[in-house]
């Protein structure tokens, strides 16, 4: 088993509810966003680069098979699950930023303070706060966790605490445009195998060496051409 | 002790604990209150612990030359050159400790080091050159021991012929993990295939040479302080300069080399980081260039070394120019965001995909692709900190320990 994920650039609208699901669900603190979507050659997202030719891409961890980030982790708080995720424990890291270093696609975040005072800055009304609210232990490693201890690295799991629930990321749950797909990229029939065969699915930074799990399928076209 | 020691105990004294008040302040606070941030996650303290693991070559140095190459006139020198590595391999680990964001769980890296991790490599090998150089040290200054220390000689029966047998079988070692401490911290950056400003081969090698430039140039200033331009000590004098300057030209050809062959080849990737340096960070690279460039040119003049505020000067400014050298390691390696992609559909287009920052704040950007870093007072203060500490055990060092070597005055 190889969990990985395919999104489907010509199904992404652009319209930042993965990154947004993927934050409330995760608890994210003020400034850190796990996944982000952006329109590529475009100051302005959502503002076509060059008319007719925009399209949106989602980027969060890729789960590199060769992932930077775990090989230099020096204490194994980043690490490898058996399904081939790349997990952070918190209860493990440093705090060293060495793994934001070394990732190339810079989706590691870091908790710069209390997690709460970071929230505090939002403003939100009547204390209201979000994500999912239990400690997640995969194995005895604390992979989720609400309030994030100060000075600890974060990114996507994966919502590796939903797996054992029966239910998928809620980047894929969430995605009004059903671009994105998750499954087994071990088994040549799954749904992301056939995908990736299929309709041409690439890697971000190939050529960097990192082996990513994550898969985008090209743009057949862009919006507004006729 | 006397009035100049007493001023410079108190002066540094003071630094330190400036620095650890500040480092408290952060402990409580979070690294918020560094002006690092997602997109630019090290700054000052990484740069200050290469520059501090530089420094500390000048022990290696003087032990190698004259216990592998034979070079006697240096001899008086060798237990400065100890102290001064001791002093800043610690200040090394010291710089890199108020970096860490969760310290309390550095434990970690004895209970379950990850033997992958560069980052492992380099605690151990820092850790064991601070205990070599220590070791050497108290070797070199055993025949000299007065006081409670001469009770630990007690034994021996001949401390001149001990020390001198034990520091000769014991320099190949220091050589040994001397350079294993340039080497391994220069791995540390150039494995990172994500960052095309320190992926070169060249670094490790690039590491060595400045490190041999500027851990000389501090024994230099050091020994300069402590014994001045005396005629006797010309002659070790000229080596160390001379050894400064060849070092430091490797350096420049090591460095200079390795942005050619990317300028030549013209890929984006490697020289969007030369055009940081170049454009955004110009006067900062003439001066790393230039002003230890002049430093050694003065000091191959016989002349300029006769005049101890001349070398002191001329090593001070060769320091300084080093230091910006390793303060320039981070903006080429994080101004420019890694994932940079030529969008489809597109010609000739590199565009970066921007970083969330990880601060939030109503005149802040959430999202950056540039990300101007300059250290903030908070990291000032502790990396002054940690400069004072390693001052402050020199000039203590000199004061109570056999550190300078009276008797050859007679």
């Amino acid at each position: 088993m190889r969990r990985g994920m395919v999104i489907d650039l010509e199904k992404c609208i652009g319209c930042r509810s993965c990154a947004v699901a993927c934050k409330q669900h995760n608890a994210q603190p003020a400034g850190n966003w796990w996944n982000r979507v952006v329109t590529p050659g475009s100051d302005s997202h959502l503002t076509a680069p060059v008319k007719g030719r925009e399209y949106f891409l989602p980027v969060s961890c890729q789960h590199c098979r060769n992932a930077p980030c775990e090989k230099v982790c020096p204490v194994g708080a980043t690490y490898r699950s058996d399904d081939g995720s790349v997990l952070v424990d918190f209860e493990r890291c440093i705090g060293c930023r060495y793994c934001m270093s070394a990732c190339p696609y810079g989706v590691r975040q870091f908790n710069w303070e209390d997690p709460q005072k970071a929230l505090d800055k939002y403003g939100y009304q009547n204390g209201y706060s979000y994500g999912y609210p239990k400690d997640y232990r995969l194995k005895g490693r604390l992979v989720y966790m609400k309030k994030r201890f100060k000075g600890v690295v974060e990114k996507c799991n994966f919502c590796v605490h939903y797996q054992e629930k029966g239910l998928d990321p809620a980047c894929v749950r969430s995605c009004p445009g059903k671009a994105r797909y998750v499954g087994d990229l071990d088994d040549p029939e799954s749904v992301v195998s056939t995908l990736i065969r299929d309709k041409n699915g690439f890697n971000l930074l190939g050529e960097k060496g990192t082996k990513p799990s994550v898969f985008y399928l090209p743009p057949r076209r862009k919006e507004g051409v006729e | 002790m006397k009035r100049s020691t007493r001023t410079g105990l108190a002066v540094t004294g003071f630094f330190m604990i400036a620095g650890l008040a500040a480092w408290g302040y952060q402990f409580r606070e979070g690294l918020v209150v560094t002006n690092m941030r997602n997109s630019y996650s090290w700054g000052l303290y990484v740069s200050g612990r290469a520059f501090f693991v530089g420094n500390a070559a000048g022990g290696l140095v003087l032990s190698s030359l004259i216990y592998l190459f034979g070079v006697k006139s240096l001899k008086p020198f060798a237990r400065l050159g100890a102290l001064t590595a001791f002093a800043n391999v610690t200040a090394a680990m010291f710089a890199i400790l108020p970096d860490i964001g969760y310290p309390l769980r550095l434990y970690h890296m004895i209970l379950n080091p990850q033997m992958m991790s560069p980052l492992i490599w380099d605690v151990a090998i820092l850790n064991l050159y601070a205990l070599l150089s220590l070791l050497y040290l108290f070797l070199l200054m055993l025949p000299d021991f007065k006081g409670p220390f001469k009770r630990l000689t007690r034994r021996i029966k001949d401390p001149e012929s001990f020390s001198e047998k034990w520091a000769k079988r014991l320099a190949p070692f220091t050589l040994v993990a001397a350079v294993g401490i340039h080497v391994i911290t220069a791995w540390v950056f150039s494995t990172q295939g994500a960052r095309d400003w320190w992926h070169s081969a060249a670094l490790a090698p690039d590491f060595i040479s400045v490190a041999v430039a500027s851990g000389t140039a501090l024994v230099y200033l050091v020994c300069m302080a402590a014994y001045g331009a005396r005629e006797r000590y010309q002659d070790a004098y000229r080596t160390m300069a001379v050894f400064m300057s060849v070092a430091f030209f490797i350096h420049l050809f090591l460095m200079y080399n390795d942005f050619f062959i990317h300028t030549w080849y013209g890929a984006d990737h490697a020289l969007e980081p030369l055009s940081v340096l170049f454009k955004e960070y110009g006067v900062a690279h003439a001066f790393e260039v230039a002003a230890p460039l002049a430093a050694v040119i003065l000091l191959l003049n016989s002349r300029v070394r006769r005049s101890a505020a001349g070398v002191i000067g001329c090593c001070f400014v060769f320091i300084l120019g080093v230091f910006m050298h390793r303060f320039l390691l981070m903006p080429g390696a994080f101004d420019r965001v890694p994932l940079t992609i030529t969008p489809l559909g597109l010609q000739d287009q590199q565009w970066s995909v921007p970083i969330a920052s990880g601060d939030y704040g109503p005149g802040l950007d959430t999202f950056v692709t540039l990300y101007h870093y300059f250290p903030s007072g908070v990291e000032i203060v502790i990396f002054l900190g940690v400069f004072a500490y390693m001052c402050f055990l020199l000039v203590l060092a000199m004061d109570r320990l056999p550190v300078v070597v009276r008797e050859v005055e007679s």
